[in-house]
């Protein structure tokens, strides 16, 4: 923590590396959260860079005061989510892009887990946005309660709660998609 | 609601140990016997959630990105062209611009006033404007003062769109971005009721204008505030009125912009697209703030 601490000082200061080092250290759990928040892969594209160029912008405004750099962006990238989804709110829903898988896999495993994806966001869409919200975090951005809990502005209790009733609502979700 | 609570606990330590110990589903549910059933199919649950989200950016997108964002980086980081006035501290270019007013008779300021960002006048009206706003003491004076020269900004980007300057529409979008963040701080600030004390506004010209000192005296009674927040001037009153001028900004303004699409070169759209963006998320902001 302190390590990334001295960091972003160093970033406020306008060194280059500094930054460049938080982005890289950053930058896949934020396209990953934005990617299961929108379900769509250009969109997570375009909004994953703009997460780090207001981030870049704003870095000055950034206070430690204990909150950690990562609880910062990603309460940029929520901000951003919240807004192109009430955007978008009436539009038709966007099917999911072909690529939206890991490049890296087999072709086997490929298929396997696109299916996942697939299921994944089609049981997403009926979760509220709040539990939405915590599922892409907690699981997809690998953060922890409190760290949820800072982003999203919630006590930790609230955050159990929902993560809980959210893996229900899944698992119910999911079951049905299998029968 | 107690049994819950406890439960949530339990269920978070074995997402916990599972997602960042390593630590087994079985492992898991051997340490809470009592819950294992109910807890059993929630962590597979959460496995597949797992597994199905660690989706990976493409990397001919991470390099792209990577690139831009190392392109902004060194953008900020370089010494930044200096205004005229650029080399003053904010409150010595303050007290420039009254000394101006004061010595000029206000020709030069009321001359900047209509000036666009290729005149050399251009830095004065700039900081005509942040004196006007350090000089107004109310929230919805200052408010209102913001949103006027968003207005401002929005004609100055026309004027350099139709001369085909897209780094004149950048730089100048980027100052419109600036106001409209101002404004929904300010506003999000604002009382229900609150009103302007334009009287206590230093009297900078604007278009046409001639400059004039401060009022030495308050006038006699306060500005009338009519029904639905508008004073007898035609400037909103109150943040009912307010709201509403923010309301026709935020459709106007882009509406504007947008109607210019057609009209500009090919090399500027993408400029003024922006402007439009920044624009709409930024009026947004301010009538969320409002609201």
């Amino acid at each position: 923590m302190q390590g990334e601490e001295s960091l972003v000082q160093r970033a406020q200061q306008n060194d280059q590396e500094a930054f460049a080092q938080l982005y890289e250290e950053h930058f896949d759990k934020i396209y990953r959260y934005l990617a299961l928040r929108i379900g769509n892969e250009m969109e997570a594209e375009d909004m994953t860079q703009q997460v780090f160029l207001n981030a870049l912008r704003s870095i000055s405004s950034f206070r430690w005061k204990g909150v950690p750099f990562s609880a910062w962006l990603f309460r940029i990238a929520h901000n951003q989510a919240v807004d192109h989804l009430r955007k978008k709110k009436k539009r038709a829903s966007v099917p999911l892009d072909e690529s939206l898988v890991s490049s890296g896999d087999s072709p086997h495993s490929t298929t396997e887990r696109k299916i996942d994806i697939e299921q994944l966001l089609a049981a997403t869409r009926r979760l509220t946005e709040a539990q939405r919200e915590v599922i892409s975090l907690r699981f997809s951005s690998e953060l922890s309660i409190a760290q949820v809990a800072r982003v999203m502005g919630k006590s930790q209790g609230a955050v159990k709660a929902l993560q809980h009733s959210a893996i229900v609502a899944l698992r119910r979700t999911m079951l049905v998609t299998e029968q | 609601m107690k049994e819950d609570k406890e439960f949530n606990n339990i269920l978070d330590e074995c997402l916990e140990r599972i997602v960042v110990d390593g630590e087994t589903l079985e492992q898991c549910l051997e340490r809470y016997p009592e819950q294992a059933a109910e807890l059993k199919p929630l962590l597979e649950t959460v496995l597949a959630v797992k597994a199905a989200s660690a989706v990976e950016p493409r990397p001919e997108f991470k390099a792209r990105a990577r690139y831009q964002f190392r392109s902004a980086l060194g953008e900020k980081a370089a010494p930044k062209h200096r205004p005229f006035f650029g080399w003053l501290p904010r409150w010595a270019t303050a007290l420039a611009i009254v000394l101006v007013v004061l010595l000029a008779g206000g020709g030069t300021v009321a001359a900047a006033s209509n000036s666009m960002p290729d005149s050399i006048l251009y830095p004065v009206k700039l900081a005509t404007e942040n004196v006007r706003l350090a000089f107004t003491t109310s929230q919805l004076g200052k408010a209102r003062l913001c949103s006027g020269f968003a207005d401002e900004r929005v004609a100055e980007i026309i004027y350099m769109a139709e001369k085909g300057d897209a780094e004149g529409v950048e730089a100048t979008t980027e100052r419109l971005d600036d106001r409209l963040e101002t404004l929904a701080v300010l506003v999000s600030e604002l009382e229900a009721d609150e009103k302007t004390d334009a009287d206590t506004m230093l009297t900078v010209p604007s278009a046409g204008e001639e400059a004039a000192v401060p009022p030495a005296e308050p006038p006699e009674s306060p500005v009338a505030v009519e029904e639905g927040g508008w004073g007898e001037n035609g400037q909103p009153q109150n943040r009912a009125g307010f709201m509403v001028t923010v309301a026709g900004a935020a459709s106007d303004n882009p509406a504007v912009l947008r109607a210019m699409l057609e009209e500009v070169p090919e090399s500027v759209k993408a400029a003024l697209l922006e402007a439009i963006a920044v624009l709409e998320d930024g009026y947004e902001n301010v009538l969320e703030a409002l609201e």
